[in-house]
């Protein structure tokens, strides 16, 4: 081979072969940057359905009925369990889509539990307040009712007290 | 007869009996009596939904069924975690005593929600589509659960005692304690022998 050819063949191959290392990083990086995507959209919707756990547990507390916002819950978690084993799998792109579905799951539910236990709060210091009006009045009753009772009583006692006669019991034969 | 102060007596305390027995509704809403023990279950059943015919000799790429349930008894709303990992007869199981789950990696895993009171069961299916077995080894290469397939590379010497290649397919449950903010082993695991046949 002459010179000028040995040289065009020479710088070819160095051109393929950087051409083919920048594909490599190229490829590298953007695997890595959307395996950090997938993990972080995983950090995000596992925080969310905590969040959304904890605003549940608020709601319970407060004397909600929380079994629609469990079973909403249930299907968060089932996501979310869905897109740890994707992304423990490789299957990135999966795992993110499921656990963005978590995310919108888990958001819907903290909203709902806010105003379930709002709701909750409410009525729960509506009867409060019913019970301790009942328990005040009946109380009220049921002592005027004895003290009443108790001065008909006494005054019958002395009645009584006052209607006894006195006898003498005779010691002659002792 | 008794006296009027005996009298007086008498009707003082059924007058602070009866008002504490009107009062009682809304005392109740300031006086709170301890629960019970809290606790969680957990446990394994067969395909039967019995606690029989569970899966032991296992053969390649048939497919096995259990069902795995929790309950809870806690006191309020739970959040559990259910990690399904395998192991050979050497590896580690959780710790009962250290309260320290084992450190095999999870291979699927649940996340469910139950009210107090209340227990959730679900079902799992496995298949051991690879396994491959030398003169005195097997070696597990790949484990399907509830349809999706796991790289394991699991080896089992032969147990001339037991006489078989054992695995074992254990459950730990994890719980969310609010009050960290961190999923922590419950110490609770369940577990399933398997007996790899040729």
């Amino acid at each position: 081979m002459n010179w000028p050819c040995r040289n065009i063949a020479k710088t070819a191959l160095t051109f393929y072969a950087i051409l083919m290392l920048a594909g490599l990083v190229a490829c590298g990086s953007l695997h890595a940057s959307t395996g950090e995507e997938a993990s972080s959209t995983i950090t995000s919707a596992d925080d969310a359905l905590k969040l959304a756990f904890k605003r549940v547990l608020d709601a319970e507390e407060a004397g909600a009925n929380v079994s629609s916002l469990t079973s909403d819950l249930n299907e968060a978690g089932e996501s979310l369990a869905e897109a740890e084993v994707a992304y423990r799998n490789g299957n990135l792109t999966g795992a993110a889509g499921l656990a963005d579905r978590c995310s919108a799951l888990a958001g819907t539910v903290s909203v709902e539990a806010l105003a379930l236990k709002d709701s909750a709060l409410a009525d729960s210091q509506r009867a409060f307040e019913s019970t301790s009006i009942f328990s005040t009045a009946g109380a009220s009753a049921f002592v005027a009712a004895l003290i009443l009772s108790w001065f008909w009583f006494k005054r019958a006692h002395a009645r009584k007290l006052l209607g006894m006669k006195c006898e003498v019991v005779s010691d002659a034969e002792a | 007869m008794l006296k009027l102060e005996n009298y007086k007596n008498v009707f003082a305390a059924v007058g602070l009996v009866g008002v504490l027995l009107i009062a009682s509704p809304t005392l109740g809403w300031f006086i709170h009596l301890p629960g019970g023990e809290k606790f969680s279950e957990l446990w394994i059943l067969g395909p039967g939904h019995m606690a029989e015919d569970y899966p032991f000799n296992v053969r390649t790429n048939e497919s096995y069924m259990v069902y795995v349930g929790i309950g809870n008894h806690m006191g309020s709303s739970a959040y559990y975690v259910l990690y399904v990992k395998l192991r050979n007869q050497t590896e580690p199981l959780p710790n009962s005593t250290d309260n320290t789950s084992s450190p095999l990696a999870p291979l699927y895993e649940y996340r469910v929600f139950v009210q107090d009171g209340k227990s959730q069961e679900f079902p799992l299916t496995f298949a051991f589509p690879e396994v491959s077995s030398s003169e005195n080894q097997s070696m597990v290469k790949s484990l399907n659960i509830n349809g999706v397939p796991f790289g394991v590379g699991k080896l089992a010497l032969w147990d001339p005692e037991n006489r078989g290649y054992y695995y074992q397919l254990f459950f730990e449950l994890w719980i969310y304690e609010p009050e960290q903010s961190a999923l922590q082993f419950h110490n609770r695991y369940v577990g399933l022998w398997l007996n790899m046949t040729r």
